[in-house]
């Protein structure tokens, strides 16, 4: 009888970690064991012990595509964050026209398959046939090598993952925007403060904790870009869009299972990082966290 | 009977103990999946062989070409049931054959991947055995892992000079004097005297089809990236005489750059901007289905060769079928692969005339010697290359084709190094030393010694 009294929560909760444990505890811990291992997926995995952590930072071609990584971070990031909060702020203001439509326009990228969206990226920045070179041509300007040079490629692509999810962080800015009491304004304008500086000192402030959310889920998603290269450039021209997510799939691809899952500790150490400090420096100046 | 209480300590150390066990047998490799065996013919008769069997293929005209002849597999060993899927093979088989799941029960593969995934794979070397002899050694040199054979061999992709037979007359151009790469280059000079504009040799923008390109050279001159001991092999004579060609062709102005067969170049194929066309014989897809207004100006002869006397020929590409090593019906596999790759019905219906190509297929040939007869054609002269024998070209070609090593398993990872940098040479952004050194350089450390 006590068996039963105090097993019973745990046999109600336990379904959920039972999932848990399978879906994702056991694959945890898999590569974690993997990522000291050289196995390619049949026969006896070998213990190389750190080797493939030290192969890795050893590597020229891992901080290379870490490098690139950090460029697109650097292109999308805070360019999200100013455009983001600008659109959110005009499609806040009740007074706006074509509202509706403008939410629509802004989210439809974001619903939009990705891979859809890349293929029209190929061809309208294909250096001899695309629209964007034709449309240079007829300005007198040459053609630019969007997706084949090494200088046009990253900016190409972020551009494409731009597109694809302003929207997402719109709809984030816009939720904290909505959240911010219309009183707080109102007592603004009546201290005499201008329109600027109700945007500087007020809605910054006021939106800092979805601003840090966005950047926090934005670096994430910018650390393991894997489906923009992957469909629009394969990582090229010469590895210039070869992202810390197509690297660490390069390695699985090629059954190079134990390099595989290293690299992906290290990535999830890295953005953990990245995440931290964004967050600390993003924090609320009341000391909320 | 009363149950023993049990403490929430004790309980949760059992929980704990319970996940201790589970991962401790979640060890990589603890299945300790056997090497496979090699695989044995099925002994019934055709009449009495049943069973059904799961096929990929890649999609395309080549699916539909692969359907009919399965159709007439069908008929051969009624018994056989062929679930024949279209797949993204690049993309999913390695990854399948990794997880085990869904395994096909044959797949048709790039020879270049195969022996990155042997292990995986069913040992076929019985069952190729008694073909073995009279399959192009290209082929099962190719084929072949640690003196085992893990796929069927299929198709030789002889590489051919194609070339724009109109221009080449009006600039007093005779195919017949183009033996050398030397020659070529001479010729091509003399084509670009006549037009200044023309930029005759097609060179490949895609990194990896210019090491596959790059391949094709070395296996002419009867080498490989690797020795049959698995050392490179990058900074031999051969290797540098195929660096310095490409770099006195770029340097003198007579290469159009280009991604294959993409809109570019297509463009200056059909401009006359490009005149000759060193590829294998599956470029003839180009005159007879994308270009326009040069449709019936291209021809197909052998390759120059590197010294005079030389092979005439290499192989660029190819493919083999495969059977995973946990296939359901791996006997039933290997009989629709002996019947397509061996036996003269099957090979037929996979080369002869059918509602894909109504001519027969022309962007290889067989492996298998015995069908590579000039006098018996299995395609007919192509009206897009003005009604030339391809057959003959590519037959008398392939025929020359030299041995090779096998394959590693990293082929397909080297490009990230050797083909890009054949592109940094022929956009002179590299020499032929700095190609060899750091490519030698990068394939050693990041695939070979990790190996």
């Amino acid at each position: 009888m006590r068996v039963r009294t105090w097993l019973t929560p745990y046999v109600f909760v336990s379904p959920f970690f039972l999932v848990f444990a399978a879906f994702g505890v056991y694959p945890l811990i898999f590569a974690l064991q993997l990522s000291f291992t050289r196995w390619r997926g049949a026969g006896e995995a070998v213990f190389v012990g750190l080797g493939n952590y030290s192969y890795l930072l050893s590597s020229p071609d891992f901080w290379a595509s870490l490098g690139n990584s950090a460029v697109l971070w650097l292109l999308i990031v805070p360019v999200q964050v100013v455009a983001g909060l600008g659109a959110a702020v005009l499609l806040a203001n009740a007074k706006l026209r074509l509202r509706g439509f403008f939410r629509v326009a802004f989210i439809a990228p974001f619903v939009t398959p990705l891979v859809a969206m890349a293929q029209v990226w190929i061809v309208v920045f294909d250096t001899d046939y695309g629209l964007v070179n034709y449309v240079l041509n007829l300005v007198g300007l040459p053609d630019v090598g969007w997706l084949t040079s090494t200088t046009w490629s990253k900016p190409t692509l972020a551009l494409l993952f731009l597109w694809k999810t302003t929207g997402f962080a719109i709809i984030i800015l816009l939720a904290g925007l909505q959240a911010v009491p219309g009183q707080v304004y109102e007592a603004a304008g009546l201290d005499g403060a201008s329109r600027w500086r109700q945007f500087w000192s007020l809605t910054v402030p006021l939106v800092r904790r979805s601003i840090a959310f966005l950047v926090v889920v934005q670096t994430l998603a910018v650390f393991q870009m894997f489906a923009e290269p992957y469909v629009v450039t394969q990582g090229g021209p010469y590895g210039s869009t070869e992202t810390a997510g197509l690297y660490l799939y390069d390695h699985i691809s090629a059954s190079d299972l134990g390099t595989g899952a290293a690299n992906s500790f290290l990535l999830v150490l890295l953005v953990f990082g990245l995440s931290l400090g964004a967050v600390r420096l993003l924090r609320p100046k009341d000391g909320t966290s | 009977m009363s149950t023993p209480p049990i403490g929430r300590r004790g309980f949760l150390r059992g929980a704990l103990g319970v996940g201790a066990l589970a991962v401790a047998g979640c060890a990589p490799g603890g299945g300790g999946q056997a090497a496979p065996s090699r695989l044995a013919a099925p002994s019934a008769t055709a009449s009495a062989v049943k069973g059904e069997i799961t096929i990929w293929n890649r999609s395309g005209d080549l699916f539909k070409v692969f359907d009919a002849a399965i159709a007439k597999f069908k008929q051969a060993y009624p018994g056989v049931t062929v679930n024949h899927q279209q797949v993204d093979i690049d993309a999913k088989l390695a990854n399948t054959l990794i997880s085990g799941t869904d395994v096909p029960d044959g797949s048709f593969w790039d020879d270049a991947k195969i022996g990155g995934q042997a292990e995986h794979l069913y040992d076929l070397t019985d069952l190729v055995a008694p073909y073995k002899d009279q399959t192009a050694p290209y082929k099962i040199s190719v084929n072949t892992v640690d003196g085992k054979i893990y796929g069927v061999p299929w198709d030789l992709d002889p590489g051919l000079l194609w070339y724009r037979a109109d221009i080449l007359e009006d600039a007093g151009v005779d195919i017949a004097g183009i033996a050398t790469y030397d020659d070529l280059l001479a010729a091509s000079r003399t084509i670009k005297e006549r037009n200044p504009a023309s930029k005759p040799i097609h060179l490949d923008k895609n990194p990896f089809l210019s090491q596959l390109w790059l391949e094709m050279l070395a296996n002419q001159q009867g080498t490989s990236l690797t020795d049959a001991n698995g050392k490179l092999r990058l900074d031999s004579p051969e290797y540098q005489n195929i660096f310095a060609w490409i770099r006195q062709a770029t340097g003198d102005g007579l290469v159009t750059h280009a991604p294959y067969l993409e809109p570019a170049d297509v463009n200056t194929l059909d401009s006359g901007q490009q005149v000759f066309v060193p590829w294998a014989i599956w470029w003839s897809f180009a005159p007879q289905n994308l270009l326009k207004t040069t449709k019936g100006k291209w021809r197909a002869a052998p390759l120059p060769a590197w010294t005079p006397g030389g092979a005439r020929s290499g192989a660029m590409g190819g493919s083999s079928f495969v059977i995973p090593a946990k296939a359901k019906n791996p006997e039933l596999a290997w009989l629709l692969y002996e019947y397509l790759c061996f036996k003269d019905e099957g090979i037929q219906a996979v080369y002869g005339p059918n509602s894909v190509y109504p001519g027969g297929l022309s962007t290889s040939v067989p492996s298998y010697t015995p069908a590579l007869d000039p006098a018996k054609p299995l395609f007919q002269p192509i009206e897009a290359l003005g009604g030339q024998d391809l057959w003959k070209v590519a037959t008398e070609a392939a025929a020359t084709i030299p041995a090779a090593v096998p394959i590693p398993w990293w082929w397909a990872q080297s490009v990230d190094y050797l083909g890009n940098n054949v592109q940094r040479l022929i956009e002179g952004k590299m020499s032929p030393d700095d190609v060899i050194a750091d490519s030698a350089k990068k394939i050693q450390r990041n695939l070979i010694d990790r190996g």
